[in-house]
Formats: structure tokens, sequence, C-alpha cells
């Protein structure tokens, strides 16, 4: 038995060996870049949720909310950010199973690349949805008669910038997941 | 043993030469679906960009100062570069119609395989899916905005009045999404036929 394992080993050990060292380093990159996908996602949703602000408008005399519920934008945006949280965690889980049993990497890799340009597209167009409309709330438009609330909901803009930035940074993590599963998926063809 | 081997080895390069042949077939087959889309995401963005560049309409709007005197008729003209969401919409369609362009001309007139070459492409790929969603995204917001206006805000509706250059605008839009998803495309499409070639080993 030892002696007909033996002449094939070599061999085998050539064709073979060389993606696990390398597929586990990317496993780890990988996975910490899905938990900053979750940090992010998790951020972003809880600073757009408590952005809620009440004020006073001497102009018109009564106590006016501004809330993101107001705005279909934001609306989209914080289900986008809950559906790219859920997303990450199921993810992270996954690529940590693929650590333990490395023969499968393959064919997760491919689902990854699926699933995270997915994800990448519902993130980046949540980001230019909120973005859009909080531009217009911060400097108005005159030519369609959109006045800015900046000026007014001092905190409620702080909160969306600050979620906006957070979401811009999660599309930059989404971008790099993409391209990590399709250069490990093109360092397994062979030469 | 080396008879052994031999008989293998024989038997090892019919096959190998049959798998060769079948794999440039596949490869051919895979490149022109890659044209294919890369085609349509050149198109569908480069009409959007075109057809909202192009945008704009002036209309004359009765328009009421005092109710005691007749109402004044005032000219108002909406174009795609009085809203930054829509400029940016445009800029990020116009990039990744030149970037289409650009990946075809390359992909298609090097001779051989261009490995390095390959992968930037879908690098920029991936970044181009991220660019034009988010510049649909923001024009959407707008578009939406523009329909039905935020009553919280008092921002008002102004499409009844613009009705042309939003439905032309929502037709750019539709397209531009349809681009966007041509280049989500080409993304899986790489994606699955390096899975494909590193399977058959």
């Amino acid at each position: 038995m030892a002696s007909t394992d033996k002449p094939t080993d070599p061999e085998y050990n050539k064709e073979a060996r060389p993606p696990p060292p390398a597929t586990v380093n990317y496993f780890a990159f990988d996975v910490s870049l899905r938990v900053l996908l979750f940090a992010a996602a998790v951020t972003a949703v809880v600073v757009i949720v408590t952005s809620d602000q009440t004020k006073f408008i001497p102009m018109l005399g009564i106590l006016r909310k501004a809330k993101f519920k107001h705005s279909p934008a934001f609306v989209y945006f914080v289900v986008a950010h809950c559906v790219a949280g859920l997303y990450s965690i199921i993810t992270t889980l996954a690529s940590l199973s693929v650590i333990s049993k490395p023969n499968l990497s393959t064919k997760f890799l491919l689902h990854f690349a699926f699933w995270d340009v997915l994800i990448l597209g519902l993130v980046a167009s949540a980001t230019g949805t909120a973005g859009g409309v909080a531009y217009v709330g911060l400097k108005g438009n005159n030519h369609v008669g959109w006045v800015k609330i900046c000026n007014n909901y001092d905190k409620f803009c702080q909160h969306l910038a600050g979620s906006l930035a957070v979401s811009l940074f999660a599309s930059f993590v989404l971008v790099l997941l993409v391209w990590l599963s399709v250069y490990s998926l093109h360092c397994r063809v062979p030469k | 043993m080396e008879s052994q081997n031999k008989v293998s080895m024989g038997g090892m390069d019919g096959l190998e030469s049959r798998e060769k042949e079948m794999k440039t077939a596949n490869q051919r087959t895979a490149k022109s679906h890659e044209l294919l889309a890369r085609l349509l995401a050149f198109v569908l963005t480069f009409v959007a960009t075109i057809l909202f560049g192009l945008n704009k309409q002036t209309k004359v709007v009765p328009f009421q100062l005092t109710p005691t005197l007749p109402p004044i008729n005032v000219p108002v003209s909406a174009k795609w570069h009085y809203l930054s969401a829509f400029v940016y919409f445009v800029a990020s369609n116009a990039i990744a119609c030149s970037y289409a362009a650009l990946s075809i001309l390359l992909l298609f007139t090097s001779k051989g395989e261009n490995k390095i070459l390959a992968k930037m492409i879908i690098f920029l790929d991936t970044l181009m899916v991220a660019l034009v969603f988010s510049g649909n995204g923001a024009a959407t917001a707008i578009a939406l905005m523009g329909y039905k206006g935020n009553s919280h805000v008092q921002w008002k509706e102004v499409c009844s009045v613009f009705g042309k250059f939003c439905d032309r605008g929502a037709v750019a839009i539709g397209l531009s999404q349809l681009g966007a998803l041509a280049f989500l495309l080409l993304v899986l499409m790489s994606s699955l036929s390096s899975n494909k070639r590193s399977s058959k080993y």
C-alpha cells in the first residue's frame, strides 16, 4: 500500500499543493473584510435611525420634526443596509466554515463573487439615492424651488452625512470583497 | 510499469487534445458572450447619456402675482445640469460608456491571452458596477422627488409642469439600469468562466 502511494504522491503534491496555503490566507482576509462590512452596515443603520430631530421653526411658529422615514430614499437606504448587514453575517459564517473545510473553497468563492456583486449594486445604489436627496437638503435648488433644510436641522444632517460616509466605506469594502473572490478564482485557473 | 505508463500517457494525449479543442471552443463562445455583454453595456449607457444630456424642456407657465391682476406668462425651463444628482448620473454614464468602448478595443485587439489585462478589466468592471449603480440611485431619488414631491420639507413636485422632461429622464434611468446589470453580468461571467476552467483539472 505504501509503495503504491509513494510514486503518486510527489505529482499529486505538485498540482494540488500551491492553492491551499494561498486560499487560507485569502479567506482570513475575506472574513475580516466581511466583519468590517457588518460593522459598517450596522453603524450606518444605527446612525441614520437615531437622526430624528424636532425643532421649533420661528418662521412658521410651530414645532416640526425631521425624520428619515419622511423620505423614501432614506427608507431604501436603511433597508439596503439591513440586507447588507444580514448578508455579511451569513457570509462571515460561510467563510469561516471554508477555513475549516478548504475542499469546498472554489464553490464558495463562486457564490461569494455572485452575491457580493449583487449586494455591491444594492449598497452603491442606496448610497447614491440617499446622497442625492441629502445633497438637495444641504444646498437646496433654486431651479425647482426646493429650499435647503440643513440650516434648520443641523443634527439630522450631521447624522445623514456620517451615515453616508460609512455607507461609502461599506461599498468600498464590497468592491474589495468582489476583487478578492475574482482574484482567487483567477489564481485557481491553471497556467 | 513503463509500458503501463506509456499506454496511460498515450491515452492522456488523445484525451488532452480533445479537451484542448473543447476548451478553445468553449473559450470562443465565452468570448463572444462577453463581447455581446460589453456591447450591450456600451450601447445602453451611451443611449442613456445622450438621452439625458440632450434632455431639456422650456414651458410657458401662467404665474399669478396678485389675484386682481391677470396672470403673467413666464417661460421656465428644465435642464439636466440644474440638479447635481443628474450631473452625477450623466457623468457616471459617460465614464462607464467610454470605459466599455475602451475595454472592447483592448480585449479584442490584443492577440493571445493577456492575464494582467484580463484581471485589470474585471477589477474595473466591478468599479463600474458600483459607479453606475450609485449614479442610477441618485438620479432615481431625485426623479422620484420630482414626481411625488415631499410634503414634509415643502419640496413641490415638478413633473406636472415638465412632463416630457420627466418621461425622457425615466427612460434614460431605465436604460442605464439595464447597462449597470450588463456590467454586473460581466463580473459574473468572468468568475464563472474561471471557475469552469479551474474545475476541469
